[in-house]
């Protein structure tokens, strides 16, 4: 088996796997030991908080929003782009198409898909200068912080560089940018598990574990 | 009116002799305590800066970066990164942070994406100072009270007995039949005070003997501990005292069938 077959089969079933077993299993680790050690949750555990809190935040209606506009606007974006494109820009939806599943659904007009993942680079690209930038920010940042937005970057860059041959002038890259584009797809599913882009899923408790803390006190988050 | 004299004492810091540090002891502090959320908040923090601007430290330090509450909690990430090896020095650090940089108002929390509990970590990191016997003075005297005497100015049952039946007898000169009814089974309310009152400021006690004889309120005061509603052990980190605390004052709230408990201050 050559390095692409590998990579686009193996590879691609373990980077799912690691991916889906993983958060599920981060998950179930927060579940199982809050119910040790974080009582307070359980006890005081209404709906009301919880939905209440993760529908102001998964869409703009909340504090943050009002102090720093420009950032949580562009963050909203950002984050959009990042969970739609993937799932339905049409390269994506005929080769789930076309695979042993046939599943098939809906894509995103090509205009559309092209002006996303360009202005999700751009925000990704404001998100790094901001983070060398901005002495804030700078002081905050670990390492982890700049490679996991490379990461996460990366699948979008070589997806939009395989689909135009923007690089094609360069052979290298014209013979293998699928093969970084899908490398770099399961680098990013890979890690989240075990990064801080488990937070694609902890979201919800963290944010539901604090909006129990808070409104058992009165104060809706 | 007690706030500047509390404030005198925070001011000063008691650290133990310069005794080493058992990497050990932090971690059997910090194992334990730590819960899902903890982890999982240091886990997540994905350091976006959206806290910098809510923390008045911040704001009233023209903007330092070192004041981002987010920054602040590193501390327990390098500790558990090291296995609990640090040096005295270190704490120190961690003391001027958790102490003089944050005064675990809570408020970063509300505008986190993720709803981290920065105060909750900050509180830990004052427990784990308190356990290496590192705290303002003025509240590791008011712990030690509460667990001595239930309050923190260390009043005996006696005087404080004997204060609420002066103050009786004082108020009823200006105003005939004011009551100050002590362990009145089935009262509405039992009222609380701050143990600075009977301590220094016995005519707030009595001042409000006067506006619930006026306004015709069923009160009374517990005799036993669980009459002082400060929890200056809660300050510190110091979960097991502060949970005595309010548990004195449910305590007798039960055992006299009370409806109500006012807290003051």
């Amino acid at each position: 088996m050559d390095f692409f077959a590998f990579v686009e089969g193996p590879l691609l079933w373990i980077a799912f796997f690691t991916f889906i077993i993983g958060s599920l299993v981060r998950a179930a680790l927060f579940l199982f030991v809050s119910r040790e050690k974080d009582k307070i949750i359980y006890q005081h555990f209404s709906w009301k908080y919880v939905l209440t809190t993760i529908g102001r935040w998964l869409l703009p209606l909340n504090k943050s929003v009002i102090k720093n506009p420009v950032f949580m606007i562009l963050a909203y974006i950002f984050h959009f782009c990042l969970i739609v494109l993937p799932i339905w820009v049409y390269q994506h939806v005929i080769y789930w198409e076309i695979s042993r599943f046939e599943w098939s659904w809906v894509s995103l007009p090509v205009g559309l898909a092209d002006w996303m993942t360009l202005i999700f680079l751009a925000i990704a690209l404001f998100f790094l200068v901001r983070r060398i930038v901005s002495p804030d920010i700078r002081l905050l940042s670990t390492f982890s912080d700049y490679f996991l937005l490379i990461v996460t970057t990366l699948p979008f860059l070589t997806g939009y560089f395989s689909a135009h041959g923007t690089l094609d002038g360069i052979l290298f890259f014209k013979n293998n940018m699928q093969l970084l584009h899908i490398l770099s797809g399961e680098l990013m599913l890979i890690l989240i598990p075990f990064t801080k882009l488990s937070h694609f899923i902890l979201f919800f408790f963290s944010r539901s574990a604090t909006a129990i803390e808070f409104g058992r006190r009165g104060y809706s988050m | 009116m007690s706030e500047e004299a509390s404030a005198e004492k925070i001011e000063e810091t008691s650290s133990e002799e310069m005794k080493e540090i058992n990497p050990k002891e932090i971690m059997d502090f910090l194992k334990p305590r730590l819960g899902a959320r903890h982890k999982m908040w240091l886990n997540i923090c994905a350091h976006c800066g959206m806290c910098a601007n809510t923390c008045h430290y911040y704001t009233a330090n023209e903007n330092d970066p070192k004041m981002i509450p987010a920054y602040k909690i590193r501390f327990l990430t390098e500790m558990l990164r090291k296995k609990g090896k640090i040096d005295r020095e270190y704490l120190q650090k961690v003391y001027k942070t958790v102490y003089h940089e944050c005064n675990m108002c809570r408020r970063c929390t509300l505008y986190c994406p993720f709803g981290i509990d920065i105060a909750m970590m900050i509180s830990l990191l004052r427990g784990l100072l308190l356990s290496q016997g590192m705290a303002p003075t003025g509240l590791m005297k008011a712990v030690e009270n509460y667990k001595a005497f239930g309050n923190q100015m260390a009043i005996t049952k006696e005087d404080w007995l004997d204060t609420l039946e002066w103050c009786e007898e004082e108020t009823a000169e200006e105003l005939v039949g004011v009551k100050i009814p002590i362990d009145k089974k089935g009262a509405k309310m039992m009222y609380t005070v701050n143990a600075r009152e009977p301590m220094f400021y016995p005519q707030d006690i009595m001042e409000v003997a006067k506006i619930f004889h006026v306004a015709g309120e069923d009160w009374t005061f517990p005799s036993e501990t669980g009459w002082d509603d400060t929890n200056l052990a809660m300050f510190c980190g110091d979960v097991k005292t502060a949970r005595m605390i309010v548990e004195n004052t449910f305590k007798r709230a039960d055992e006299l069938e009370v409806k109500q408990v006012a807290i003051t201050e």
